[in-house]
């Protein structure tokens, strides 16, 4: 069919002819600007047109309102070639003045006045006309539209000098045209409504209507509008649905019978037909089916929508199309074939199919969304048409079925041939592999699948295949398996039931994540049915067990089942021999047959190590009917604690909330804002919806899995044996022993039945206890005691922090003592043996009678050391050792004593008397003392006690003394040079004030050295009365020999004070007692104050005289020690009075 | 009127589910759940702007015989209707009436403080109300 716009020609038509084709081709050649009415924007328009002569008949009907934009003229062009003004005038202006008036008599203002110049060269030259018949003709008929007069030079005679003026023509035809449009196409509209709003009328006929506005739509089309065209189309649609759905039993719609011709034929649509307008033809002159209607409609819309490129909008349209066509059927009660309606879906489902498959880049989603359902419409239709010609799996088509077949084939049609310039003139499709075998036709297809079960079975899984995988690229995964689900019922039926496994088990995957239980009951019926096919017992197993703790299903159901578990449970142990690992999926998800309801912790707190642990398990069973677990293991793990986010949250939550929030409930919290000075600027809640809690799109569903996913350590769990679970809730005693130390949670729950497995998947956080705590307190014993003193009963105690150590009921610490060193345990005062001092041992064992772990005991204990005498006070240092029952190494401690009083003695010496001094110097505590002795047992040497034999005990206490006397008596010929050392020994009862009636025997070893006199020294100061100042007196010094001894030469000093006397002359001497037994000297002294003063005194050393020997070059002197040398006069005072010349 | 109406929780597990058609209650279902798949994709275009966010998804997709229609709450409860292709008297409008009585409905029954969110829908005066509401005598 030819769309182009008409011109119609009049005047001089030989002249026109002569240039028309020159004008028709060159029309298309360049696009003009169509300035559109209405504010519709504006468009560059290539235009075509054909002519025609002027005839009145358009104009009449367009007069009548019965006229189609398509056949209406669009421009009327008057052709003359009158040069002379004077025929012009005479009859060119009266045939243009009749044309145009006709033309105003039918409303046409769309008109055009060519005037074909033949120029006469010379005469042009030689004078200008004064008035052209352009002019003239401008001025009769342009007054108001003088761009409607033009001339143009006859191209035919002038080659090169027409160009310019009949580009202008041609330019100015095409403007003419465009003008005219805007004007037809506004009446053409407003009639289309007019005749739209007649439409309830009797003799309203839709096909009348129909054709008047697809005029205009196909003039859109022409002008390059397809989407204007396209809002024709739809229009026209959505009016014949109405009038199908709303007025389809109103009887005063005559031209409705005209659609409700039987459905002989079920064409599927044709993308890609030779000719388009194949049955538009056909609709206006045999009449066509409603199927035969609609198809074209969607073809119109699908060709314009390609045209804007709009493929999608094509797939997305088809389902709506079908379905309402199918309304549409059964509106208007047609009668057509079984089978017939879904024959045609397939066809149109496949045609579009095609197209998008042809046309669409695989990342372009849009389109793919479109496409999956009808896929699986496809796959449907096809199901539904194997149903009707026995096609299924497992059947084989009965004659009457095959004549269905033949019928349907035949009704299908056949494809029209395909040129295919259709589909290459669009230059978005492509041909994605140029070696792929043309696709046949979707009726071909069609046939082919219906003339098989192969052929049928091949189809219908590819086709299910590909939506499939069509839903799953466009992220629609609930879809895809619901395909799944029917291609895996359709591998059933051909009795492959491992293929159909796959399907099943997804789709049950993708249900269990969603919690979606009466659907994954089902499924799961689905794949017990397969595995019992297939013999995988196992599997069967393990499906039936979960089928029957489905609470979904009838009780018959599930009891049957539980009742093929237990008997497929006892057939597996024969059949399995392998232990449950991951590889053999011996494992069933825990909380499919069990929940667990709740987990306590029995034991006390704290669990210590080596304690059996009791764990109280509530758990749900599902089953129906009772059931025997060989072993329950919960298995705990080391508790991470997590990184409290509330932490993170607490610096601005100032109330959060402490107990363990519910998942749906939202986290508000308080948020203050303090100014700079810490007053509050502003408060606010704030709700922080975290981002990661935004529900993710999945690309796949591994949300769940239908195995378990992991299986926890078992190193540590409680265990329970040989368990018969009620339906409905249990609970169940676990125990084991705690091993190991730490903080524990709860990890995995294990079940086990025969060979499987149940293992829980999580546990979930209701149930689960915080977490809990196998600790070890390491047993400890330690002294306590404040300063001890030695010598004494000193109070300590032994403390015994029991820990986490079980004792026996007779355990004891031993505790054994240094030297010295004695214990026993605290007596009472009125006890017999308080006094003993024999109860004291120096290895104790105490008992700790009954201890419990964590008790701490304090054992009172008395210990008692002995006071070695020492001479300088001094800590005595021992040690405890323990030994302890939780231990095997023995413990040290050591322990300090001071001593209780300290004992010194001094030698003092009496011209050759010599008395020994002893001092006892309380230091802590309070003591008597009493029966102090000395005894030597140096023969020659005796000692002889001076003190008052005194029955009294005498007290001391801290810095009082005591002092005892005696005096030695060494015989003459016992000398120092054989007894250098004379050991002494003091000893001394005590007592303390607390315990006045046990007396302790204290002992002190002094070693007496020098203990004879050897030189005696006598001074004397002359005049011996009287002794003035400043006079000098004469100080005799006498040197007496005692005793024998060896040194011989002696020095003497005079040792004064510089302020009381002053030594004339030399103060010091060497005198020798070789030979000698006395030596005199005498020294002048002079007194320097008066008073008593004391006597210079005298000090006398060995000396030895050097220059001997080269290495003892010098004079030596060494003191005496104290005892050896015997000053007589030493603290003698000299009465010194003033001098005489100093009263006077 | 509607064969179907669910209620559906944010985590895409059935909070409640009615159907008018016992027999054919598996295949609804079946439907139901494969419509979340639209639903998560028109949620995902519509995060852009959620000031101006509406909560009717409208027509899901459609079937031979159902239409399916959706609705988002803003805490993520989907509604889905299933309505019957061939009544044509039942149009977008009516449709949208229907979702605005359910999410009242809805929004009555969590209203309940012994109701956990989350949980199933069990209330029988709800029931009794989407009851209603499905054969269109709301």
């Amino acid at each position: 069919m030819q769309i182009k716009p008409i011109i119609t020609y009049s005047g001089s038509y030989p002249l026109f002819r002569s240039l028309e084709a020159q004008i028709l081709n060159a029309i298309p050649l360049d696009t003009c600007e169509w300035r559109r009415t209405f504010q519709r924007p504006t468009k560059h328009v290539r235009l075509e047109a054909q002519t025609q002569q002027f005839s009145v008949e358009p104009l009449q009907k367009y007069k009548q309102g019965d006229w189609s934009i398509l056949e209406h003229p669009i421009l009327h062009i008057f052709v003359t070639e009158c040069n002379d003004v004077d025929t012009y005038k005479a009859t060119i202006r009266e045939e243009i003045d009749t044309w145009l008036k006709l033309l105003a008599s039918y409303g046409v203002s769309d008109w055009m006045i060519l005037l074909v110049e033949t120029l006469d060269m010379r005469k042009t030259k030689n004078l200008l006309p004064r008035t052209t018949v352009l002019d003239k003709m401008r001025l009769d008929f342009g007054s108001k539209n003088d761009d409607r007069c033009i001339s143009v030079l006859n191209p035919a005679k002038f080659e090169q000098k027409s160009t310019e003026s009949f580009r202008c023509l041609v330019q100015r035809i095409r403007f003419l045209m465009l003008t005219s449009y805007n004007r037809n196409i506004a009446k053409y509209e407003e009639l289309i409504r007019s005749k739209r709003e007649r439409r309830n009328q009797d003799d309203w006929d839709f096909r009348q209507y129909f054709f008047m506005q697809e005029d205009l739509a196909l003039i859109f089309e022409k002008l390059e509008l397809p989407t204007e065209a396209l809002i024709q189309y739809d229009e026209l649609d959505a009016m014949f649905s109405q009038f199908i759905t709303h007025t389809g039993f109103n009887e005063k719609q005559q031209w409705l019978s005209y659609f409700k011709r039987p459905l002989s034929a079920f064409h599927g649509i044709c993308l890609s037909r030779a000719d388009k307008f194949e049955f538009r033809e056909k609709i206006r002159t045999e009449g066509v089916s409603l199927l035969e209607f609609r198809n074209y409609l969607f073809e119109r819309q699908a060709y314009l929508l390609l045209s804007c490129n709009e493929i999608p909008d094509i797939a997305k349209r088809l389902l709506d199309f079908l379905f309402s066509t199918l309304r549409e059927v059964e509106y208007i009660k047609l009668d057509c074939q079984e089978g017939a309606l879904s024959c045609w879906e397939f066809v149109c489902a496949l045609e579009v199919l095609q197209l998008c498959e042809q046309a669409m880049e695989p990342n372009e989603v849009s389109c793919f969304q479109h496409c999956a359902p009808i896929w699986n419409l496809a796959k449907d239709k096809l199901y539904e048409l194997g149903k009707l010609c026995g096609l299924l799996p497992g059947c084989t088509p009965s004659s009457e079925q095959l004549h269905i077949v033949v019928q349907l084939s035949s009704g299908i049609g056949d494809a029209p041939q395909q040129p295919l310039q259709f589909l290459e003139a669009m230059p978005q499709l492509r041909d994605r592999s140029p070696n792929r075998k043309p696709k046949k036709s979707a009726a071909e297809q069609l046939k082919e699948a219906l003339g098989s079960n192969m052929a049928f079975q091949k189809l219908y899984l590819e086709l299910a295949e590909l939506a499939i995988s069509t839903y799953k690229h466009v992220a629609r995964l609930r879809s895809a398996r619901l395909v799944g689900l029917d291609l895996g019922n359709f591998y059933c039926a051909l009795n492959e039931p491992h293929k159909a496994v796959g399907f099943f088990t997804d789709l049950l995957r993708e249900l269990k994540a969603e919690n979606w239980h009466t659907l994954s009951s089902q499924t799961l019926l689905e794949l017990a049915n397969c595995y019992r096919k297939m013999g995988d017992s196992l599997a069967y197993t393990k499906t039936c067990s979960s089928i029957s703790c489905c609470a979904e299903l009838e009780t018959l159901v599930r009891t049957f089942y539980f009742d093929e578990f237990l008997k497929s449970l006892k057939t597996l142990k024969t059949t399995l021999s392998a232990q449950p690992s991951m590889e053999n999926a011996n494992y069933c998800v825990l909380e499919d047959h069990f929940r667990i309801l709740d987990i306590e912790v029995l034991n006390t707190k704290p669990i210590i190590q080596d304690e059996l642990l009791l764990v109280q398990l509530k758990l749900d069973s599902l089953y129906p009917r009772g059931i025997v677990v060989e072993s329950m293991k919960l298995c705990y793990e080391l508790h991470v604690a997590p990184e409290s986010e509330s932490d993170v949250l607490q610096q601005v939550a100032l109330t959060a909330p402490k107990h363990k929030e519910c998942s749906s409930r939202l986290k508000v919290s308080l948020q203050l804002f303090h100014k700079q000075d810490n007053t509050l600027n502003c408060a606010s809640v704030v709700c922080d919806t975290p981002k990661s809690k935004q529900p993710v799109r999945r690309s796949s569903s591994t949300k769940r899995k239908l195995s378990p996913s992991m299986q926890a350590d078992f190193a540590n769990f409680v265990l329970a044996e040989n368990i018969a679970l009620h339906p409905g809730i249990n609970h169940i005693e676990l125990q084991a022993k705690a091993t190991r130390v730490g903080r524990w949670q709860f990890k995995q729950l294990c079940l086990s039945m025969c060979s499987l497995e149940f293992l829980s998947e999580q546990l979930p956080s209701t149930a689960q206890p915080p977490s809990f705590e196998i600790s070890t307190k390491p047993a400890s014993a330690t002294l306590e005691f404040k300063t001890l003193i030695a010598g004494i009963v000193q109070p300590f105690n032994l403390h015994v922090s029991a820990g986490s150590f079980i004792f026996p009921a007779d355990a004891k610490i031993t505790l054994r003592c240094s030297k010295n060193l004695r214990l026993r345990q605290a007596l009472a005062k009125d006890e017999a043996s308080y006094n003993d001092d024999a109860t004291f041992e120096t290895q104790l064992q105490v008992p700790l009678l009954q201890l419990k772990s964590f008790e701490e005991r304090r054992l009172p204990l008395e210990v008692l050391t002995d006071m070695p005498g020492r001479k300088v006070a001094k800590h005595y240092e021992h040690h405890i050792t323990l030994n302890c029952p939780w231990s095997r190494n023995e413990l040290q401690i050591p322990v300090e004593f001071q001593p209780a009083m300290e004992a010194t003695c001094r030698l003092h010496t009496c011209g050759t008397q010599k008395f020994l001094q002893v001092i006892m110097k309380g230091l802590d505590g309070e003591l008597l003392l009493q029966h102090a002795k000395v005894k030597c047992d140096v023969p020659g040497v005796r000692l002889q006690d001076l003190n008052p034999s005194s029955q009294q005990p005498i007290e001391i206490h801290k810095s009082l003394t005591v002092t005892y006397l005696y005096e030695i008596q060494v015989e003459p010929l016992k000398t120092e040079q054989e007894l250098p050392i004379v050991k002494v020994h003091f000893v001394v009862k005590y007592a303390t004030v607390q315990q006045p009636e046990v007396w302790r025997n204290y002992g002190c070893a002094f070693d007496l050295v020098d203990y004879s006199t050897l030189f005696k020294l006598q001074a004397q100061l002359e005049p011996n009365e009287l002794c003035r100042l400043r006079t000098v007196c004469n100080l005799h010094l006498k040197i007496t020999k005692v005793n024998e001894n060896p040194y011989t030469d002696l020095m003497y000093e005079v040792l004064n004070d510089q302020n009381l006397w002053a030594v004339c002359g030399r103060s010091a001497g060497v005198v020798s007692m070789k030979d000698v037994d006395c030596h005199s000297i005498s020294l002048d002294v002079m007194p320097l104050s008066t008073g008593f003063l004391p006597m210079p005194s005298i000090r006398l050393s060995k000396y030895t005289a050097g220059g001997k020997s080269k290495t003892d070059a010098h004079s030596k002197v060494h003191p005496f020690p104290p005892g050896q040398v015997y000053n007589s006069t030493k603290s003698m005072q000299i009465h010194v009075i003033a001098s005489v010349s100093a009263e006077q | 009127m509607a064969f179907c109406i669910a209620v559906i929780g944010k985590d895409n597990a059935p909070l409640y589910l009615a159907t008018s058609d016992l027999e054919r209650e598996l295949d609804l279902q079946y439907h139901v759940h494969a419509a979340l798949d639209v639903v998560e994709e028109k949620c995902l275009i519509g995060k852009g702007a959620p000031e101006s966010k509406e909560l009717y998804l409208g027509l899901l997709y459609s079937t031979e015989n159902h239409k399916i229609y959706g609705f988002v709450t803003n805490s993520r409860v989907k509604f889905i209707v299933v309505i019957d292709s061939s009544n044509i008297a039942l149009r977008e409008n009516e449709v949208r009436a229907i979702f605005r009585n359910l999410h009242m409905l809805y929004t009555d029954a969590v209203c309940n403080p012994f109701y956990i969110p989350g949980e199933q829908l069990t209330s029988k005066k709800f029931d009794k109300a989407i009851q209603k509401l499905m054969t269109g005598n709301a």
